[in-house]
Formats: C-alpha cells, sequence, structure tokens
C-alpha cells in the first residue's frame, strides 16, 4: 500500500473516532452505537501501520493488490452494519407506531368515560 | 426516608409473585414499583390480578430503559433511595437494610457486592467481572470489587442524574464513569441466589460483546465525557414533558 493512503487511512479514522467523542460528549450519541464506529476506525488504523497483516489476508484470497483487500473489507463490514441498522430502524418503526396507537386508543377510551358518566 | 425497589420485569410471570409476595409480607417498610418491560407472557396480568405497584412500558425498552422509567418514577415522586431488585429472585430483600444503614454514612451509590469479604470464584463469568474490575481500576484508581452485581442503592443525586441523563444505563461503565467524576461509591457483602426461572440474558457471543463494549467503554471513552449537572427541579421535568 502507498504511504499517502495509509496515511489518509489514518487520518480518516482518527477524525472519526473524535467526532463520535465528541458526539457522545454532547451528550448526543448512545455508547452502544458509537462502538462499531470507534472498532472500525481502530482496525483500519492497524492495517495502516502494520500493512504486513493485509498483505497476509491479500494472499490468502489470492488477490493482486493490498488495497483492493482493504477496499473489499470495508465495503463488506458496511454492508453488514448497513442490513443490521435495517432491522433496527424496522424494529425502531414498529415501535413508534405501536407507542402511537396505544397512546390513541387509551385517550379514546378516557375520553368515553367521560362521556358516559356525563350521561349517566 | 423513602426507599423505592425499581423492579424490572421481562416475562418474569414464573418469579414474580414469589418475589412479591416475600417482598410484602416480610418487608412492609420498602416501596417497589415492578417496571413490566413489554413482556409477552402473563406477567402484567399476574401483576394487575394481584394488586402489585405496576408500570407497564408499551414497547420493549430493554433493561436499560426500563430501569431509568423506575428511576424517572423515583425522581418525580421525590424519593430519598432508590434500588435496582431483581424479578427472578436472584436478589436478597434481607440485604437491603445495610446497603442503607451503609448509605446513611454519606455515599452516592452502595453496591451490594458478592465479593467483599468471599473471595471471587474462578469461573468465565467472574473472569469478565474480574476484567472489568481491573479497567475500573485502571481507569479510575479505585477498587470496586463486585462490578457487575446488579444490586445497586442510589441516592437522590444519583437517582435525578440517572434519571435525566443519556448514556447513564445500569452498567459498570456508568460506575467506571461517575467514580472518576468524584463521586462516592461503598460496596456491601449480600448474597444472590443463582437464577430460578427463566435463562440468562447473557450467551457466549452477547458476553463477548458486553465485554468488549464495557472495556472500551470504561479505559477510552469514558475519559471524554463532560459532566452534565442537574439543574431542572422533578416538578418542572413533569410539566416538561407533558407540554
Amino acid at each position: 500500500m502507498a504511504l499517502v493512503f495509509r496515511l489518509l487511512l489514518i487520518i480518516v479514522s482518527i477524525l472519526t473516532t473524535l467526532y463520535m467523542l465528541r458526539k457522545i460528549r454532547q451528550a448526543k450519541l448512545q455508547i452502544e452505537y458509537a462502538i462499531f464506529w470507534l472498532i472500525f476506525a481502530g482496525l483500519l488504523i492497524i492495517f495502516s501501520i502494520f500493512p504486513w497483516i493485509v498483505n497476509i489476508f491479500t494472499n490468502l484470497i489470492g488477490m493482486q493488490a493490498p488495497v483492493n483487500f482493504i477496499f473489499l473489507f470495508v465495503i463488506f463490514i458496511l454492508l453488514m452494519k448497513l442490513f443490521l441498522v435495517t432491522i433496527e430502524l424496522s424494529q425502531l418503526e414498529y415501535k413508534v407506531k405501536e407507542l402511537a396507537q396505544k397512546m390513541a386508543i387509551e385517550e379514546k377510551l378516557k375520553r368515553d368515560e367521560e362521556k358516559e358518566n356525563c350521561i349517566k | 426516608m423513602k426507599v423505592l425497589l425499581i423492579i424490572p420485569a421481562y416475562n418474569e410471570e414464573k418469579s414474580i409473585v414469589k418475589v412479591i409476595d416475600n417482598l410484602k409480607e416480610n418487608y412492609p417498610q420498602y416501596e417497589y414499583v415492578i417496571i413490566n418491560d413489554g413482556s409477552m407472557d402473563h406477567t402484567s396480568y399476574i401483576c394487575h390480578k394481584n394488586k402489585y405497584d405496576i408500570l407497564d412500558l408499551p414497547v420493549n425498552l430493554g433493561l436499560a430503559g426500563a430501569f431509568q422509567t423506575g428511576l424517572k418514577y423515583a425522581y418525580v415522586c421525590g424519593y430519598d433511595y432508590a434500588m435496582q431488585f431483581d424479578a427472578d429472585g436472584q436478589h436478597k430483600p434481607e440485604f437491603i437494610e445495610a446497603m442503607i444503614k451503609e448509605m446513611q454514612k454519606g455515599y452516592d451509590i452502595v453496591i451490594g457486592s458478592r465479593f467483599v469479604e468471599k473471595k471471587r470464584p474462578f469461573t468465565l463469568r467472574m473472569l469478565g467481572s474480574f476484567l472489568i474490575s481491573v479497567a475500573t481500576r485502571m481507569s479510575t484508581g479505585k477498587k470496586i470489587k463486585d462490578p457487575t452485581s446488579g444490586m445497586r442503592l442510589f441516592n437522590a443525586k444519583m437517582i435525578a442524574e440517572f434519571a435525566l441523563n443519556l448514556n447513564y444505563g445500569p452498567e459498570p461503565d456508568t460506575i467506571s464513569y461517575l467514580l472518576k467524576q468524584g463521586a462516592t461509591i461503598s460496596e456491601v457483602q449480600v448474597e444472590m441466589d443463582e437464577r430460578q426461572e427463566g435463562e440468562s440474558y447473557l450467551n457466549i457471543s452477547r458476553s463477548m460483546m458486553y465485554m468488549l463494549r464495557m472495556l472500551l467503554s470504561i479505559l477510552f471513552i469514558q475519559n471524554f465525557r463532560k459532566r452534565d449537572r442537574v439543574r431542572k427541579s422533578n416538578k418542572s421535568y413533569m410539566e416538561g414533558e407533558v407540554k
């Protein structure tokens, strides 16, 4: 891997980490959600500092250039993450729907009760 | 001295009656509230039928969200102390009094600890507990012998802080963070029962993820957090929510 590429990876990873930490500091991000990005950034930094690790994997799958392995790795991890986020989003939407419906029905029942009391 | 036991319950129909009846019969001096975390079984039905104090969450929030609901309730009602208490019979109420006595010496948090006088056994689960202890020690310089114990007693100041803030889950990393910020924490020797009913939330892969999260959080992330003091009064909190 070219030195510039490695430096770029390191810089971007550090910036990502700093951004996540700032969001946690501002109490705008839950730690559970930051963990993934911190580990991801950490892995990219390790790959940049020790390129021989990348070379091992590159040879293992029979790729030409180590940089291709980095691309494959990043795309794979991000796809997985996107997949998991989609599942989470779906569950979240279900919960919001459930909440709204429950609140609306409860409020309606309360009003029905009051109305009945009025008639009596 | 108003003490509230917060009992998060998710699908605990088999054990809840035993736990609550024991509390009501033998320890009527403590108030309690069950937080039904969107259970799929008959937990809620059984509690309502037996006229237990229960708060029903319409959706499942997980342990942290359920416990925080209890703390918000304690905060709004102005309790002096609040404590997390398991619905599965793991925690024993006979140790609460000793914890409250320790609290009255002026601590912010008192942990019901299994390993103050006794030694930690060598099992895989305890290896995790040990690693978290070591991480806490490295990060704060202070010793917590049983960081994963769920039996924790909080004073009014901590109730407010836990109730109103993000990233205040009832987990060892929050404890480590608060220690670092100058909160005073003590431990009291207690005994715990093994889980009687239901299966543990933690399996192997979840345990690994949990450990990774805790260690990364304690050793790295918590160093960068800023502590926001609570400024809102409990009255303005409720009004703010209603509007």
